[in-house]
């Protein structure tokens, strides 16, 4: 298993914690970012975790996205193209 | 037009704070209260974190712990911000979303707007700098923070009276990248408040931010309701004094 954590600062920062081999054991993503509603990050923790890695970004972000849409989410000061990029950085 | 409650500024400690926002929010979605704008301090101090961040990534709990500075966990996303009992006025706006633009980025502008008018009537030149700040010549003077849930807005955030730049910055762990993506070397130089820019009473500055709400509004001064007392001391106990929500990140 290898740890890893990253801040980068879009909009807003973000930061993740991650742990993984081939597939995310553990993921943390925090910052001061802004997600309405809030309950909508814990989905996208949850459908991250245990993807393989390295990570499959199309796919990723179209499960994402089908998140933010089905919960009528709206991200403000990162994108789930932001997300996913830095995930891929974080697991490489 | 729609009548607000204003409630004139009193002191809370931190938790207290997050649990009447909350209480509020629940009594404004049932119908219970009326649409709520409340101003408040922090007593003692207090360390407030957005609900994303990672309470150790962002705070020196050493330090705050030896200063008897409380640190609570808020319902709204943004940054950690320091609020010195003596140095800051908080508000929160608590109302119906449809009684503000759709658009998240708009419905700060249009809260904002009112502390921009307050301050401009103190001779002090804010301009809102989106996301969520207000700034004069740059430094800022005042942050916000908002959630929607069940159809309810609520929006919060902090004047600058005075800034303790040191102590601030003892107690907040900061981003070396966000202190140079502004390209700014001192932190002292990324802030300002009400002292630095004019030399007006903590007092001046309360009335000027009534004027600035009360404007284009309704407002029937008010109190808190016995049962908003009620509702937010269970909210302190299940969630605001809880670590499980405090140290959830």
């Amino acid at each position: 298993m290898k740890t890893n954590s990253i801040t980068r600062k879009f909009g807003k920062l973000m930061r993740l914690d991650v742990t993984y081999a081939d597939y995310i054991e553990s993921l943390k993503i925090t910052g001061d970012f802004f997600l309405h509603p809030e309950e909508t990050l814990d989905q996208i923790v949850s459908e991250l975790t245990g993807v393989t890695v390295p990570i499959q970004k199309d796919v990723l972000l179209r499960k994402t996205r089908f998140i933010l849409d089905s919960n009528e989410a709206e991200m403000i000061g990162i994108t789930i193209e932001d997300l996913i990029n830095t995930l891929e950085e974080a697991t490489q | 037009m729609k009548k607000f409650r204003m409630i004139t500024f009193q002191y809370f400690n931190a938790i207290t704070n997050m649990g009447l926002d909350e209480a509020i929010m629940e009594f404004v979605r049932k119908g219970i209260s009326q649409p709520t704008i409340r101003f408040y301090g922090w007593d003692p101090s207090a360390v407030s974190i957005g609900v994303f961040q990672g309470v150790r990534n962002e705070v020196n709990l050493d330090a705050t712990k030896k200063a008897g500075v409380d640190v609570v966990r808020r319902l709204t996303g943004g940054g950690a911000v320091y609020h010195d009992r003596l140095g800051e006025v908080t508000y929160s706006l608590i109302a119906p979303l449809e009684m503000f633009p759709t658009n998240i980025i708009e419905s700060y502008r249009v809260i904002c707007d009112d502390i921009i008018f307050a301050l401009k009537e103190l001779g002090i030149d804010a301009v809102f700098s989106p996301i969520n700040d207000l700034l004069v010549n740059e430094q800022k003077i005042s942050g916000n923070a908002q959630t929607r849930r069940n159809g309810i807005l609520l929006q919060h955030g902090t004047i600058l009276y005075s800034v303790d730049v040191e102590t601030m910055f003892s107690l907040l762990n900061v981003s070396d990248q966000k202190i140079s993506d502004k390209l700014i070397k001192s932190v002292q130089k990324r802030v300002t408040s009400v002292v630095d820019q004019t030399g007006v009473s903590m007092e001046e500055l309360k009335n000027a931010l009534i004027q600035g709400f009360q404007r284009n509004r309704n407002i029937e001064f008010g109190t808190y309701s016995e049962q908003e007392i009620h509702r937010a001391q269970e909210l302190v106990q299940e969630r605001f004094n809880n670590d499980v929500w405090t140290f959830r990140l």
